[in-house]
C-alpha cells in the first residue's frame, strides 16, 4: 500500500489532482471555521450585488446574500451529492457487474440486458423526469440517490467485463477445486483484483454526480432544502447575471465545478497510469 | 485382492450448447482403481481429458452435464450431487486435483500462505476454528516435506518464486487435506526437464509418505507416463481406446491409435534415433455430431470398410482392454 502510494506520488498529475481536490474539500468543510457561512442561505447581509469588501470577500448575490458564504455552502452540498451518487452507483454497479459476470449463464444475461437498457435510455432524461415528479421534499440526499440509481450502468458493465474474464482464470479454478465457496472466491480472489478498478470507477462516479447535480439544478430541478453550486448558477441565470455581465454571480461557481471535476479526472488518469501495467512508465 | 477405491462406470459427459445442441466430450469411460494405483491417461489435445477430470471430481458445472454413468469414491457416488455438496464434502478431502500451469493457478495478489490457509478454512467443521498461528504451523509442517525454504515460500507472492517452487506449492496446496485420490492434470507441462524431475520426485515423495496413495496422472507425454504410471489408458475422441499396464501400452500397443501415437513420438534412445516420427494424418471427428462406427476409422491405416459402420466396444485382448474388434 505504501509502495503504491509512493508510486502514485511520483506522478505530477496525481499530486496536482489530489491537491486541488483536497483544497476543495478543505474549503467546503473547514471554510465555516474561518468564515461565517450561512448554511440555510437565507441571511440578507447587504444590498443586491454589493461589491467585495472586507466583510464580504466576493460581495453579495441578487438578494444581498454573502456570495462567498453561498459558494462554501454550495460546494459542500455538491460534494455531498457527488459522494452519495458515487457510493450508490459504484455499489450497485459493482454488485450487479460482479454477480452477473462471475455467475454467468441466464442470470448474467438478464442482468446484462437490464444494464444495457439503462445504458441506452439517457440517464439525464430519467433524472429530469424523476426530479420533476418529486415536487416536495426534493432533498440533497434524494437528488444524490436519483443520480446514483440512474448512472450505475456504466460501472456495472465495466465490472462485469472484468469479473467475466476472471471467472475462467486458473487460480479461480484452483480455489474452486480446493473447495472454496463462490462467496469466498468473489471476496478473496475476484474483488482484490478489481479494487483499483472499482476505486477509479468510484472517482468517476463522484465527478459524474457533481456534474449531474449541477445540470439538474441549473434547469431548476435541484434540491429544495439547500444551496448547491448548480442552484447558484440557476439563480444567476434566472436573474440575468449572464446578460447583465455580472460575472461574479456565475464565474466562481463554474470555476469551482470545473476545477473539482478536473481534479478528479487527473486523479483517475494518474491512477490508471500506475495500476495499468501497459500504461506504466 | 484389495477393494477398488475409485470406480468409474460408463461415464458419459456432454456440453449443452446455446440452442440445445450437445457435444459429447466423454463417452462410455469405465475403469476401476485400487489403493496405491497410479493410472496414466494420455491422448492428444481436445480428446476430452480435462472434461473427464471435471466428471471424475463430480464437478459438472453448466454447460457441462453428466449424460450417464457413475463415479464412486470408496463406494460413495459423486453423480447427481449439488456443486455445494461436492465442494464441502468431496473436493480437497476425497478427490483433489493438481492443475497444470502453476503460475496461472496461483492468485498473483495473494501470498502462498493465504491461498493455502483458505483450503483449511473452507473445510473446517462448523464451530471449530483454528487460529492463524495454528494454521501457519500446519502449513509449515506440510511444506517442510517439500525441501523448500518453507518460511520464505509461504510468505511470498507467486511472482517471487521460481517455476519449480510454484508448482511444488500448488501440489502442496492441493494435497493439504490428505485426499484419498489425486488427479494430476499435466502437472509437468511447461516446466523444464530438471524441474519436471523435481516435481515428479516430489509427487512420489508424497506417495511414499502416505499423504495420498492413489493417483490419476494425465499428460500427453507417453514416455513420462511409462515411468510414472502402473497402468495407462489412451483416450481418443472422448473414448478410452486402450488400457493396460504401462509396459503393455508403451512397449507393445495394440490399438491402431496407440500404435500411431507411439509412432509419432520422438525418442532419445540410440536404437530409435534413425526412426523418423510419423504424424497421424487427418483430424479427430467432431464430437458435436453423431458418430457412426469407429471414431478412429478415418485416420486408421488398418481400417476396413466395416469399421466405419460398426461401433467399437471395449474387449479384452489378453489381459488388456482395447476398443477395436480387429486388434490382436
Amino acid at each position: 500500500m505504501v509502495k503504491l502510494l509512493k508510486n502514485l506520488l511520483k506522478s505530477p498529475m496525481f499530486v496536482i489532482g489530489v491537491s486541488i481536490f483536497l483544497i476543495t474539500l478543505a474549503i467546503a468543510f473547514l471554510g465555516p471555521v474561518f468564515y461565517d457561512v450561512d448554511t440555510n442561505a437565507r441571511d440578507i447581509v447587504a444590498g443586491p450585488y454589493a461589491p467585495s469588501s472586507a466583510e464580504h470577500i466576493l460581495g453579495t448575490d441578487h438578494l444581498g446574500r454573502d456570495y462567498m458564504s453561498l459558494l462554501i455552502s454550495g460546494l459542500r452540498s455538491s460534494l455531498y451529492v457527488g459522494f452519495v451518487a458515487g457510493i450508490i452507483a459504484t455499489t450497485l454497479g459493482v454488485f450487479i457487474g460482479l454477480f452477473g459476470g462471475f455467475r454467468g449463464g441466464w442470470v448474467d444475461e438478464v442482468l446484462n440486458m437490464g444494464t444495457n437498457l439503462f445504458i441506452v435510455i439517457p440517464s439525464f432524461v430519467i433524472l429530469v423526469l424523476i426530479s420533476s415528479a418529486v415536487k416536495d421534499g426534493r432533498s440533497l440526499t434524494l437528488i444524490g440517490l436519483i443520480i446514483g440509481l440512474t448512472t450505475w450502468s456504466w460501472s456495472a458493465r465495466a465490472v462485469r467485463a472484468q469479473a467475466s474474464s476472471l471467472r475462467s482464470r486458473d487460480h479461480i479454478a484452483l480455489a474452486r477445486i480446493n473447495g472454496a465457496s463462490s462467496f469466498t472466491i468473489v471476496i478473496k480472489h475476484v474483488l482484490p483484483y478489481l479494487l483499483s478498478y472499482v476505486f477509479m470507477v468510484f472517482i468517476m462516479q463522484i465527478s459524474s454526480g457533481i456534474l449531474s447535480e449541477a445540470s439538474i439544478s441549473m434547469i431548476g430541478l435541484g434540491p429544495l432544502d439547500s444551496t448547491s453550486l448548480g442552484i447558484i448558477l440557476n439563480q444567476a441565470k434566472d436573474n440575468g447575471a449572464l446578460s447583465d455581465g455580472i460575472w461574479i454571480a456565475f464565474l466562481p461557481a463554474t470555476l469551482i465545478i470545473t476545477l473539482t471535476v478536473f481534479a478528479l479526472y487527473l486523479v483517475n488518469t494518474s491512477m490508471e497510469g500506475v495500476f495499468n501495467p501497459r500504461l506504466r512508465k | 485382492m484389495s477393494e477398488n477405491i475409485f470406480e468409474v462406470e460408463n461415464l458419459s459427459l456432454h456440453y449443452l450448447g446455446r440452442f440445445g445442441d450437445k457435444t459429447h466430450a466423454v463417452t462410455d469411460v469405465s475403469f476401476n482403481m485400487k489403493q496405491g494405483e497410479i493410472l496414466g491417461i494420455a491422448g492428444e489435445s481436445g480428446c476430452g481429458k480435462s472434461t473427464l477430470v471435471s466428471g471424475l471430481m463430480g464437478m459438472c458445472i453448466p454447460p457441462l452435464y453428466p449424460t450417464s454413468g457413475d463415479v464412486r469414491v470408496r463406494g460413495e457416488s459423486l453423480m447427481n450431487r449439488t456443486v455445494e455438496d461436492i465442494r464441502s464434502n468431496v473436493l480437497a478431502q476425497k478427490v483433489s486435483m493438481i492443475p497444470q500451469g502453476a503460475f496461472n493457478a496461483l492468485n498473483p495478489v495473494r501470498k502462498i500462505k493465504d491461498i493455502a490457509a483458505d483450503v483449511i478454512a473452507a473445510h473446517q467443521k462448523p464451530g471449530s476454528s483454528m487460529k492463524a498461528s495454528e494454521i501457519y504451523e500446519r502449513l509449515r509442517s506440510r511444506f517442510d516435506l517439500f525441501g523448500m525454504d518453507t518460511d520464505r515460500v509461504l510468505n511470498s507472492f507467486p511472482i517471487q518464486l521460481t517455476a519449480g517452487e510454484r508448482q511444488r506449492s500448488v501440489i502442496g496446496i492441493s494435497t493439504l487435506l490428505n485426499p484419498q485420490m489425486v488427479i494430476a492434470d499435466e502437472p509437468t507441462s511447461a516446466l523444464d526437464v530438471s524441474t519436471q524431475k523435481e516435481v515428479i520426485k516430489m509427487i512420489f515423495d508424497l506417495l511414499d509418505k502416505g499423504i495420498f496413495s492413489t493417483m490419476i496422472f494425465i499428460t500427453h507425454e507417453l514416455p513420462l507416463l511409462y515411468h510414472v504410471a502402473d497402468n495407462i489408458a489412451i483416450m481418443y475422441a472422448g473414448e478410452i481406446v486402450e488400457k493396460g499396464t504401462a509396459e503393455q501400452v508403451v512397449k507393445d500397443p495394440r490399438h491402431p491409435y496407440t500404435k500411431a501415437l507411439m509412432g509419432a513420438m520422438l525418442s532419445s534412445e540410440k536404437s530409435q534415433r534413425t526412426r523418423k516420427p510419423v504424424a497421424i494424418e487427418g483430424a479427430p471427428p467432431s464430437l458435436a455430431k453423431k458418430i457412426v462406427g469407429c471414431r478412429f476409422a478415418e485416420r486408421c491405416s488398418f481400417a476396413r470398410p466395416e469399421c466405419k459402420k460398426n461401433t467399437q466396444n471395449i474387449r479384452m485382448v489378453g489381459d488388456r482392454e482395447v476398443r477395436c474388434e480387429y486388434a490382436q
